[in-house]
């Protein structure tokens, strides 16, 4: 996918004004609230006209103050999954998902009903009536409905925000078989560091209503390293535990790791902050932590006053931070080897 | 026989003008409510308030411009004639006329609450779900808001029913032309025929229960939509 916006839009005292070029079929966009990327969302789906400017989306002008045009929302062909899902309370699942179906040209109809109703997991839910949804199921249904209309480009507009974090995190697949099984390029808009590095590889960052720039996520999320309050979150995926006196050991990679909870599942996903990595430069005879690394690092990187140390773990990668002092007194180095300390009770198992 | 054959003809033109008025409500009340739910224009507040003028106006003073306006010197009498439709004053199509006027608030306003309470959202998921605006309001927005209509078409034929003094200045007086129910009872006692209007009044005191009683049994909320700010 490509798309192109110039726009300008003044609403009261909140002006926006954006200049970009984007490629790639996982963009995200990242802001905090009221940075205007729900303004930006309306714009991109027609549903709110720019004061003045042009959208290219591959090729095709979807808007053009200029050249006088301005498809309507229907000629799009843009659909968008909100943060609240938005169905129609008076049709039943299945008619949900064919809503848009039936209004999408036969010529671009590319989504077959069976197949998204297996992915999405909906074969039981089909008949039921809206109201006996729960949260996480209205959502996946809104999902399979903005993708049963086959768009050629769809907005997820803070899908995960009116969800809780156990929901959050089993959403987050089905999100992403959105351009892994279906093939449908896509604008992910998210205040969530965490959810921009799983959803998107190219990001926008979006400020007050204009872009600050773009970039990877994990490039997002390194800048942001110093700004963040929880650091840098290293996003670990580990292997089926086994209990070991009173703690739980995890396969990650070539390597293993304790951790304080256990989890009754194959694979899973383990938050850890930058800030809870502590670096020795020669091997602690005995420290509390239950796991200590023998890592070389890899690359260092600026992010505010703080340092990133990324590190090699026996093919796994973790980014430390540290204040340039420490950098000096252990002789950090790109290439050097170095002993990282973790204390099992420091990871968070993310649910799902 | 309860009823004599003047009031059994009293009734059926009342049925008929509140029916006709319901059906030509529903169809002018959805556009005029729609646009009163959604638009920013500086009009709204002005075209909202003449919509809502008949709910404090008396009958009388509607029906003296309404009778000033279809008379042979009003605009509207110009239309007819030049039309060549007889005048409308003292017609059955002249009441519907006037009795459209007279009861649009309580169809509007009950549609534009509904249409409120559903706002954009649903309307701009359609958008991007490729239906077009119709097609959004008749797939979407209509079945959204049946209650709101079921509401607004009971109050609309029970308030048709109810009408007396617009009735006498454009319609008069006139059996199986103009002389619905509440004309009927006024004629009754007028007479001095004080059983006459007893069984007439009796019918539609019992109507009008009925019909306030399935409005509040099936939505306790209902009436109070009539009466907004």
């Amino acid at each position: 996918m490509k798309l192109s916006m110039r726009l300008h839009k003044s609403l009261g005292r909140f002006k926006m004004s954006i200049d970009v070029t984007v490629l790639g079929d996982r963009v995200g966009i990242f802001g905090m609230s009221g940075s205007g990327k729900s303004t930006l969302v309306s714009m991109l789906a027609g549903l709110l006209e720019p004061d003045s400017g042009e959208i290219i989306l591959d090729g095709e002008t979807l808007f053009c103050s200029v050249g006088k045009i301005n498809l309507r929302p229907e000629q799009r062909r843009i659909a968008i999954v909100f943060q609240q899902h938005a169905l129609f309370p008076h049709l039943s699942v299945r008619n949900n998902l064919l809503y848009g179906y039936k209004r999408c040209p036969a010529e671009y109809r590319s989504i077959d009903f069976d197949t998204l109703a297996e992915v999405m997991k909906l074969n039981s839910l089909l008949d039921r009536d809206i109201a006996n949804l729960s949260g996480g199921e209205k959502q996946r249904v809104a999902l399979g409905r903005a993708i049963m209309a086959s768009p050629r480009l769809l907005l997820m507009d803070e899908p995960l925000s009116a969800l809780d974090d156990s929901l959050r995190f089993q959403i987050i697949p089905y999100l992403k078989s959105v351009s892994e099984k279906f093939k449908i390029p896509y604008l992910f808009i998210s205040h969530s560091l965490v959810e921009m590095r799983l959803m998107a590889d190219t990001v926008l960052a979006f400020e007050s209503g204009a872009i600050i720039g773009q970039t990877s996520s994990e490039q997002l999320a390194r800048n942001r390293m110093s700004a963040s309050p929880v650091g840098y979150i290293n996003l670990l995926k580990l292997g089926a535990p086994t209990a070991m006196s009173g703690l739980f050991a995890y396969p990650w990679g070539a390597s293993s790791l304790f951790l304080s909870t256990g989890s009754d599942r194959d694979e899973s996903m383990a938050e850890l902050s930058s800030k809870d990595i502590i670096l020795f430069k020669q091997h602690p005879e005995a420290t509390s932590a239950r796991n200590l690394l023998h890592c070389s690092v890899r690359s260092l990187f600026n992010s505010g006053r703080k340092i990133g140390v990324e590190l090699e773990c026996a093919g796994n990668t973790l980014i430390a931070e540290v204040v340039q002092d420490a950098v000096d007194e252990l002789g950090i180095t790109e290439g050097s080897t170095i002993y990282a300390a973790v204390k099992a009770s420091a990871f968070r198992m993310l649910p799902g | 026989m309860l009823l004599g054959d003047s009031d059994i003809q009293a009734i059926w033109l009342t049925v008929r003008l509140a029916t006709i008025v319901t059906v030509v409500l529903l169809v002018v009340g959805t556009p005029i409510a729609w646009w009163l739910a959604r638009s920013r224009s500086r009009w709204k507040g002005p075209i909202a308030a003449t919509v809502a003028l008949p709910l404090i106006l008396p009958p009388s003073v509607l029906g003296f411009y309404m009778l000033l306006a279809m008379g042979e010197n009003g605009p509207v009498g110009h239309l007819t004639r030049a039309l060549g439709i007889e005048p409308l004053p003292f017609t059955f199509w002249g009441l519907v006329i006037a009795s459209v006027f007279y009861s649009l608030p309580f169809m509007v306003q009950p549609l534009q609450n509904v249409f409120e309470s559903i706002g954009n959202r649903p309307m701009e998921v359609a958008a991007t779900l490729g239906a077009s605006p119709l097609d959004a309001f008749f797939s979407i927005a209509l079945p959204m808001s049946l209650p709101g209509y079921l509401t607004a078409s009971i109050l609309t034929f029970a308030h048709t029913v109810g009408e007396f003094g617009v009735v006498l200045m454009i319609g008069g007086n006139i059996p199986g032309v103009s002389r619905v129910a509440s004309v009927q009872i006024y004629d009754h006692v007028e007479a001095l025929e004080y059983a006459e209007a007893h069984r007439m009044a009796a019918v539609m005191l019992i109507f009008s229960f009925l019909v306030l009683l399935a409005l509040y049994a099936w939505r306790p909320n209902s009436l109070k939509m009539t009466r907004r700010d």
